[in-house]
C-alpha cells in the first residue's frame, strides 16, 4: 500500500468529525477525490458511523428507577412535593 | 434558577436544588452507562453510583471543568470500573500512533451505497449491535462519547482523562474495527445479492 494512503486513511478519521486543520483538509479531499481505494474506506467509515448513530435509541429513564434513585440519594420527599406539583 | 446557582444552593445543603440537578441529568447519566455497559441493572446501579459520588464530592468541584464534565467523567469512570470487575481478562491497550491495526491486507468493497443497508432491516440492526458489543471497551467508551453523544475531541479527552491525541487515536481504532466487522457481514450479502 501507498505511503500515502497510510497517511490518508490515519486523516480520514479526523476529517469525518472535523477534527482536521483546513490545509489537510483540503489536501485529504482532494486525494480521495484521485483515489478511489480510499475514496471507499472513506464512505464506509462514514456509513459505519452513521448507521451506529441511528441504532442508538436513548432511552427514558422509568418513574420506578427515578424513585428509586431519589430514595437512595435521601432525595424521595423533596421529589415527591415537586411530582405532585 | 441557572446551573452554577443551583450547584451553590447544592453546596449549602439545598435539597431541592440538588433534586434538580439530579433531574436535570439523570437520563442522560443512564443512557451513557446503558451504552458502555449494555445492560439495564447495571446501568441503574451506575445511575445511582454516580450521584451518590456528586453528593459525597460536590463541595470539591471547583468550577474550573464545566459541572456535565464532572459528572460525566465520574460516571464513564463508574462504568469502566464495572466493566472491569466483570471481567476476569483485562483487554490489552494499544496508544501507540504507528500501530496499523490491518487496514493494509484488505481490498476495500464499497457497500455504503446499497439501499438495503439501513437500520429497518433486523438483520442489519442485529450486527451493528453485536459489533458494538465486540468493540473493546476502551475503544466503545470513546466511540459513545465522540460519535454517539457528539462530544467534542476536547469534551471527550477530559471526560476520559486522555490526551486528545489519544482520543483521537482510540477513535480511529473504534470505528475502524466497527467497519471491518461490518464489512465482512456486508459485503457477502451484497455478494449474495449479485450472484
Ligand atoms: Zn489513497
Amino acid at each position: 500500500m501507498l505511503e500515502r494512503h497510510k497517511q490518508v486513511i490515519k486523516q480520514i478519521c479526523d476529517l469525518i468529525g472535523g477534527d482536521l486543520d483546513d490545509s489537510s483538509c483540503r489536501d485529504v479531499l482532494e486525494h480521495l477525490n484521485n483515489c478511489p481505494t480510499c475514496k471507499v474506506y472513506y464512505d464506509t467509515i462514514k456509513k459505519t458511523v452513521f448507521l451506529c448513530k441511528e441504532n442508538d435509541c436513548p432511552e427514558e429513564l422509568s418513574d420506578e428507577a427515578e424513585e428509586r434513585l431519589m430514595r437512595v440519594l435521601n432525595l424521595e420527599e423533596i421529589y415527591k412535593k415537586t411530582k405532585s406539583g | 434558577m441557572d446551573e452554577k446557582k443551583l450547584i451553590e444552593k447544592a453546596k449549602e445543603g439545598n435539597k431541592a436544588a440538588l433534586a434538580q440537578l439530579v433531574q436535570k441529568y439523570s437520563d442522560r447519566i443512564y443512557n451513557l452507562a446503558l451504552r458502555i455497559l449494555r445492560n439495564h441493572e447495571d446501568a441503574e446501579d451506575i445511575l445511582q453510583e454516580t450521584f451518590l459520588t456528586v453528593i459525597e464530592k460536590l463541595h470539591t468541584f471547583d468550577g474550573r471543568s464545566s459541572f456535565f464534565t464532572w459528572i460525566y467523567r465520574i460516571a464513564t469512570n463508574a462504568s469502566l470500573m464495572k466493566l472491569r470487575k466483570k471481567k476476569v481478562v483485562f483487554q490489552q491497550l494499544n496508544d501507540n500512533p504507528d500501530f496499523q491495526d490491518s487496514v493494509e491486507s484488505r481490498v476495500f468493497i464499497d457497500w455504503s451505497q446499497d439501499p438495503s443497508i439501513t437500520i429497518y432491516d433486523q438483520e442489519v440492526k442485529k450486527k451493528i449491535d453485536e459489533a458494538i458489543n465486540k468493540l473493546p471497551d476502551i475503544y466503545r467508551s470513546v466511540f459513545i462519547l465522540r460519535d454517539i453523544e457528539g462530544l467534542s475531541i476536547k469534551e471527550t479527552s477530559d471526560i476520559m482523562s486522555i490526551t486528545e491525541e489519544n482520543v483521537k487515536i482510540r477513535l480511529r481504532r473504534a470505528r475502524q474495527f466497527l467497519r471491518d466487522y461490518l464489512s465482512d457481514y456486508f459485503e457477502e450479502r451484497i455478494g449474495q445479492e449479485n450472484a
